[in-house]
């Protein structure tokens, strides 16, 4: 057991300094190219993406067979539970950065040990001792082109009720919905944390009987706006891609949008720990990632995979450098203190 | 070894009681047990384990909770009133035909039960939007001027959730109504009772075990409901259930989220029992009518009567118009006709959706064609689901029904205080939310390696089925007469003879109903397959939930239109069989 991990040890180590001896990697594929590692990715077209941007090359170049199983929306209760009760039924998994942070205070994450040479080109946002950001997600307003009179320039057209006529909508949760309601109170984005929550709340009074509706899944939001349901809409940028690509008239405003971060992590204590931290330092190279995106909506880590993608899909993703520009990165640590209090006066505040 | 049955077999005939064993086995390991220890984690401080009111304390400082609870028993009690008031007339229909044409109409109202709970839900939205099918077909004809707000408030909810239930509802009517003697009305009409007077005094009290253990059933699976609050509900439909997912799965914050399942387990248990008071539930159990006599008070059966006079009298100047018991006009069945067009809407919306030739739930669909079906059979993931999806619906009904059935029939038979305990425990997997169950019972699972198998998946479907299959038997063996089988016995024969040869054979319609719940019960789970399966041994909704989670396509709607193909296939070549 201890033998064969100062073996596995030894081989690692040489593939991360093996630019010199190119036998190395050779010698590795043969020895790992029976085994195999599951990874829990957020399913639907998600698989599709990484595993033409990840897994079959991984497998291509190490021989490892890996098997993407779709996780649920907000695994941290399962990772727990994998961890508590050793039965590692998956070996990496995907997370958002609050679930990090979540999973990072009960000592759940195993460390990645990644070599800064290989992640020199990864957003610092996205690299973590014990997670690994591929993908970059953000929060940003949508809009019914054909129904809206002009094009709005940011959040505070939501609340803008005689510019901007139309149905409105928002997260049902306080996450987001607190930021845009101060950005749209004049806020900057730099100034936003700590959160002002009673300014924001006196923000969302102003339009709260204009809330039409107040959405919970993400595939509703790309059903809402793509039906005429509503016109505008706060929510991910890849649901209102969707939305685009199915020929809707929608349009998308980068402008004040909030982005966060998803990406790899190893449940504490998998035996298999060493095969998964292979697995994440493989999926930091600009190329990989620049490959999702050809089926993705979402933004790469890496900035260099821009080189990679061409400009006019480029324009739609978070992380191209004129849409990140004009974004902030949402606080996690603010919203891993705060969420249970704020939860709880939202759904107050939206139930009086 | 020879003694062992023997032994087993003379205390099985000193106290019914034995015959729930199996059953409570099951749910003491695979429910009691992890329940009792995530109930542990409400009062235990996470980091020391040491015994803390802290968390429950949480509840006197956030009103909020106590309204979430008011909103969900309000919601629940509606939802469970209309699916009642609406599906006792249906079932009524139903239960005068012959039971061949019985049976081909109640496969509509099946339909929609073996659609999945996200497809029905999504149906709805394309039919109630502002700019939904409904409310365009209202402008275009002139009705209203603005479209109406039909959901994203306590009307869509309402309307989603009544939908959902109110199968469930006519199912477990249907057995009651078809076991009520029809020569009992005929009798009073030619003593000279009226139309009205044969049905409110004669054949209604005989039906309302039946339509009280829908109400029960309806209500308490109400209270559990997510999905349809979060996607059809406005600002101000939050009901527990959302709230305890959000504290597990958002916050995992498993100590606050034990106290509200707590709270709701607690708040549920007290309305059973005011409930019992009131309909002397205890019948339901199959315990003797006498029982539920002594339940409810003197008072009460005065009032009851005097309502049902009062019904009988208020509905009598329209004796000539409709019908009742005994008739068979033709204008009596458009209301039902009404109840099953509004049961079946949503499939009438994914029926041509799954045919679209748009990659988007566009509706009316812009053109034909078959990409989502070859989609769907191409796809090994897809398909793999449906079978296994298949094989453990049905392992699910066979275990339920046995276990539930024979638990339903020992408290039937026993006069023991172990009854009320007994009763509770077998609808307890129904009030705790399957969130709950889920996590607690992954917990255990995982410890003895039953995660990411078939068995566990079976399992953990048969806890929730257990509650449903008992209800339903329960309620058919209320008019079981239990003289039958003492006739059999002076005649001779064996408990089992009587079992397989009387009891059997007279509950059949029950014990179909009971293994129907059943499979669609496993059928349609999703939170415990979530978290069972892993990802590993994906059944049809996780695979549906997982594909609808972040983009929604037309497949969804292929396929259910296989499915329910499929089943209709199935339940027909059954009905076949059974001739």
């Amino acid at each position: 057991m201890t033998k064969d991990g100062i073996l596995e040890m030894s081989r690692r180590g040489l593939l991360i300094g093996g630019a010199a001896v190119l036998a190395t990697p050779m010698l590795a594929r043969r020895s790992w190219a029976s085994q195999s590692l599951v990874v829990a990715d957020p399913g639907g077209p998600f698989t599709e993406g990484y595993r033409r941007a990840f897994y079959e090359p991984f497998t291509a170049e190490t021989g490892i067979t890996i098997n993407g199983v779709a996780r649920d929306a907000e695994p941290t209760a399962q990772f727990k539970s994998i961890v508590e009760t050793k039965s590692y039924i998956w070996d990496v998994c995907t997370l958002t950065l609050s679930a990090r942070l979540i999973l990072e205070e009960e000592d759940l994450l195993e460390p990645l040990n990644l070599d800064p040479a290989k992640v020199a080109d990864v957003m610092p946002e996205a690299v973590h001792p014990n997670m690994l950001g591929v993908d970059v997600y953000s929060a940003v307003l949508a809009y019914n082109a054909d129904t809206l009179p002009e094009a709005p320039e940011g959040w505070a057209a939501m609340w803008d009720l005689e510019r901007f006529p139309g149905r409105r909508c928002l997260r049902r949760n306080p996450i987001d919905t607190l930021e845009i309601a101060l950005m749209a109170d004049g806020v900057a984005p730099a100034d936003l944390y700590p959160l002002d929550v009673d300014r924001a709340f006196r923000k969302l009074d102003e339009i709260k009987d204009h809330i039409d509706v107040w959405w919970t899944g993400g595939a509703q939001s790309t059903q809402l706006l793509e039906s005429g349901e509503v016109d505008l809409i706060a929510g991910w940028n890849a649901r209102f891609q969707a939305a685009v690509d199915n020929g809707a008239p929608v349009k998308i405003v980068w402008n004040g949008g909030l982005y966060s971060i998803e990406g790899w992590g190893i449940p504490k204590g998998n035996p298999k720990a060493d095969l998964a931290r292979e697995f994440v330092a493989f999926c930091a190279q600009a190329e990989m990632q620049a490959k999702y995106t050809e089926d993705l909506a979402y933004g790469p880590t890496n900035l260099r995979a821009y080189d990679f993608i061409p400009p006019e899909r480029a324009a739609i993703l978070p992380t191209a450098p004129q849409n990140l520009a004009v974004m902030s990165l949402a606080s996690e640590p603010y919203w891993k203190e705060h969420r249970a209090e704020l939860t709880e006066r939202f759904n107050a505040w939206l139930l009086g | 070894m020879s003694s062992a049955p023997s032994l087993v077999l003379s205390r099985f005939r000193s106290n019914p009681l034995w015959l729930a064993l199996p059953a409570v086995l099951l749910l003491a390991a695979f429910f009691l047990f992890p329940m009792g220890r995530l109930f542990l984690l409400g009062v235990q401080d996470p980091q020391t384990g040491a015994l803390t009111a802290e968390h429950y304390l949480r509840l006197t400082e956030a009103p909020v909770y106590w309204r979430i609870l008011g909103i969900t028993f309000r919601i629940a009690i509606l939802t469970a009133l209309f699916s009642v008031i609406l599906g006792y007339p249906l079932a009524l229909w139903l239960s005068r035909m012959d039971s061949r044409k019985q049976s081909l109409l109640a496969l509509l109202v099946l339909l929609p039960f073996w659609t999945s709970y996200l497809v029905k839900t999504f149906a709805w939205m394309i039919l109630l939007g502002h700019r939904g099918v409904l409310n365009t077909l209202f402008v275009e004809a002139g009705l209203i001027e603005r479209p109406l707000g039909l959901m994203y408030n306590e009307l869509g909810v309402i309307i989603g959730m009544v939908h959902a239930m109110m199968p469930l509802a006519v199912l477990t009517m249907l057995p009651v109504m078809n076991g009520i003697d029809r020569r009992l009305t005929l009798a009073a009409g030619t003593m000279g009772a009226s139309r009205s007077q044969r049905f409110w005094l004669v054949y209604f009290p005989l039906s309302v075990p039946g339509a009280a253990a829908a109400g029960l059933l309806t209500f308490i699976t109400s209270l559990g409901f997510f999905i349809v609050p979060a996607f059809l509900g406005g600002s101000g439909q939050t009901m527990l259930a959302q709230t305890i997912i959000t504290q597990v799965q958002e916050l995992v914050n498993w100590s606050f989220a034990a106290v509200l399942a707590s709270l709701m387990v607690v708040a549920a248990l007290i309305s059973i029992w005011i409930y019992n008071r009131f309909f002397g539930l205890s019948t339901i159990s199959g315990g003797s009518s006498s029982d539920g006599v002594r339940a409810s008070s003197g008072i009460l059966r005065r009032l009851g009567r005097r309502f049902l006079e009062f019904m009988a009298w208020i509905s009598s100047p329209f004796d000539r118009f409709g019908s009742s018991i005994g008739n068979d006009d033709r204008g009596s069945a458009i209301y039902p006709v009404l109840a099953l067009i509004f049961l079946i809407a949503p499939m009438l919306v994914v029926f041509p959706l799954a045919f679209t030739s748009a990659s988007s739930l566009q509706f009316p669909p812009p053109g034909f064609s078959l990409r989502w079906f070859e989609q769907y059979v191409n796809s090994p993931v897809w398909i793999s689901a449906t079978i296994r999806s298949f094989g453990v619906a049905l392992a699910t009904a066979f275990c339920a029904t046995v276990l539930g059935g024979l638990a339903a029939l020992g408290l039937a038979r026993s006069r023991s205080r172990w009854n009320g305990p007994l009763f509770a425990l077998m609808l307890a997997p129904m009030v705790v939310p399957r969130i709950v169950i889920a996590v607690g019972l992954f917990y255990l699972m995982a410890q003895i390696g039953l995660v990411a198998t078939n068995t566990g998946l079976v399992i953990g479907h048969t806890l929730l089925a257990i509650p449903y299959c008992f209800i339903t038997i329960g309620a058919v063996l209320k008019s079981y007469d239990w003289r039958l089988n003492q006739a059999a016995e002076t005649l001779g024969a064996g408990r089992l003879t009587i079992l397989r040869r009387i009891t059997l054979p007279l509950l059949r319609g029950g014990v179909i109903a009971a293994g129907l719940f059943a499979f669609v019960t496993s059928f349609d789970e999703l939170t415990i397959a979530i978290f069972i399966s892993g990802g590993l041994r994906t059944t049809l909704p996780k695979q549906m939930w997982d594909d609808m989670f972040l983009q929604l396509n037309p497949t969804l709607a292929a396929v259910s239109v296989v499915v329910l193909v499929i089943v209709t296939a199935i339940l027909l070549a059954a009905q076949k069989l059974q001739k």
